[in-house]
């Protein structure tokens, strides 16, 4: 083998080296990153969305995905504080502990969610909304992985204003392709 | 017989890779528990993780796996996970609300002014007894239940979990009892429906030693309630030297002030946006 063949095969093998690295550590920045949130609220009642409001909603529920989805990922409940409060945090607070328990975690892939709002209550207190989530989950048992799949799963959400932003109070699961 | 060794072996992989296999129904009802088909043999590891659930335990791979009703209370997505030594199989599964029990009932504002139009926004949740929303559910009775009056109540349809109503407010003044009744679920909001703005503000003066003492009529709203004592009534005084304005809070219904004249003087009084007559007084 010539020299020339050498230096290409050993820049072939250090490209795919670099390439494996870079999809590993998009994989591990993932919860690190906002989720991409478009939201309609086009066939909402009865109270009309006001501008500010509109802003908010899908940036806060951006926001409560990236940090259950670190939740989750790092076994670390507190972080579920920031944007998430009743049944929603009773129930992921008590799914982290249950995972902690099992030595176990996950970590998704989120690929953006449609987000519509569907009832905004006559006092502004409370938004109802539909969202369609697509997200790559891994399951993990230790550092072994034991589910790796896409997932298209439609949620019914509902977000309640806080001092000084908009949290979610229930994340319901509802269906998709695959519920 | 080259050729027969790696067909055996790729016969032999594919039904190792059956051996992970379960079959859950594909949808359950919260609360309620279910047995999950495996199939397989030997020792393997069964996870279920939900909403707010993580399941793990040692099974015989090709027995049934019984999940308790406990572990699945929450409404959502669960995935079932069967690991044996030759890799993992995963079926997902919905688990639907149960059937609808409890409201939380939202109502705004706690005080009203009377007669006001759609001024009270009634919103009802509707849970199981998981609190799971109810996504189908028959309609919400809401009912007004005011004091010494009949009982008014209309159903509402639930839509998505969520049932609402827009009340007007009576024309009296006083508490009334708002509530919401589905399954065994019965819940009442209390609303204290207040007089509203002045209506028709009406002042007199007499004349004292130091000037003229300047009084309100009682001040009612325009369905006759009394406005509540500290409501302010500004009187606007003017004459020659200017323009003099005192702010006065309502005692036992009525606003009074004594007001040191000479010569002659307007007074005109107002309380919110409403104006009342005006005097001339002096001379």
């Amino acid at each position: 083998m010539s020299a020339a063949s050498r230096y290409s095969v050993l820049a072939l093998a250090f490209a795919g080296l670099l390439c494996a690295v870079a999809v590993l550590y998009l994989r591990v920045s993932a919860s690190n990153e906002v989720p991409r949130v478009e939201f309609s609220a086009d066939n909402i009642g009865p109270r009309p969305v006001e501008d500010l409001t509109r802003q908010h909603i899908p940036r806060d529920y951006a926001l409560a995905w990236q940090t259950m989805e670190q939740a989750l990922e790092e076994n670390r409940p507190d972080l579920l504080d920031a944007y998430f409060t009743g049944f929603a945090k009773e129930d992921l607070t008590k799914r982290v502990n249950r995972q902690i328990g099992a030595g176990m975690h996950v970590r998704y892939q989120d690929r953006g969610h449609k987000l519509e709002g569907i009832f905004y209550a006559p006092a502004g207190d409370a938004m109802e909304l539909r969202d369609r989530a697509q997200v790559d989950l891994q399951i993990y048992d230790g550092g072994k992985v034991i589910y790796d799949e896409p997932i298209d799963t439609q949620y019914i959400v509902l977000m309640t204003p806080g001092a000084d932003r908009w949290l979610v109070r229930k994340l319901q699961a509802v269906g998709g392709e695959k519920p | 017989m080259s050729k027969t060794i790696p067909f055996l072996i790729l016969v032999a992989a594919a039904w190792s890779a059956r051996a992970a296999d379960l079959h859950p129904p594909s949808e359950a009802t919260a609360g309620n528990s279910i047995s999950i088909l495996t199939s397989g043999s030997g020792k393997a590891t069964f996870y279920l993780i939900g909403p707010a659930s993580v399941i793990k335990r040692q099974v015989q791979a090709g027995s049934d796996i019984a999940v308790d009703g406990d572990d699945l209370q929450n409404s959502g997505r669960y995935i079932a996970i069967l690991c044996g030594s030759d890799g993992c199989g995963s079926s997902p599964f919905l688990v639907n609300p149960a059937a609808p029990n409890r409201l939380s009932l939202q109502v705004h504002p706690s005080r009203v002014p009377v007669a006001s139009v759609n001024g009270i926004s009634v919103v009802a949740f509707v849970f199981d007894n998981f609190h799971n929303l109810a996504l189908r559910s028959p309609p919400v009775k809401f009912s007004i239940l005011p004091k010494d009056e009949k009982p008014v109540s209309a159903d509402r349809p639930v839509e998505n979990g969520v049932a609402w109503v827009r009340l007007t407010s009576a024309r009296k003044q006083g508490t009334t009892e708002i509530g919401a009744a589905i399954g065994h679920a019965d819940e009442i909001r209390v609303v204290q429906q207040v007089a509203a703005e002045a209506c028709n503000l009406r002042i007199h003066a007499n004349r004292d030693k130091n000037g003229f003492l300047v009084e309100t009529d009682p001040v009612r709203d325009c369905s006759g309630n009394p406005v509540p004592d500290g409501t302010v009534v500004s009187f606007t005084m003017s004459d020659a030297v200017g323009k003099t304005t005192v702010d006065v809070p309502i005692k036992r219904g009525v606003a009074k002030i004594a007001m040191p004249i000479k010569g002659r003087a307007r007074i005109s009084a107002a309380s919110g946006v409403v104006t009342g007559n005006e005097l001339e007084v002096g001379g």
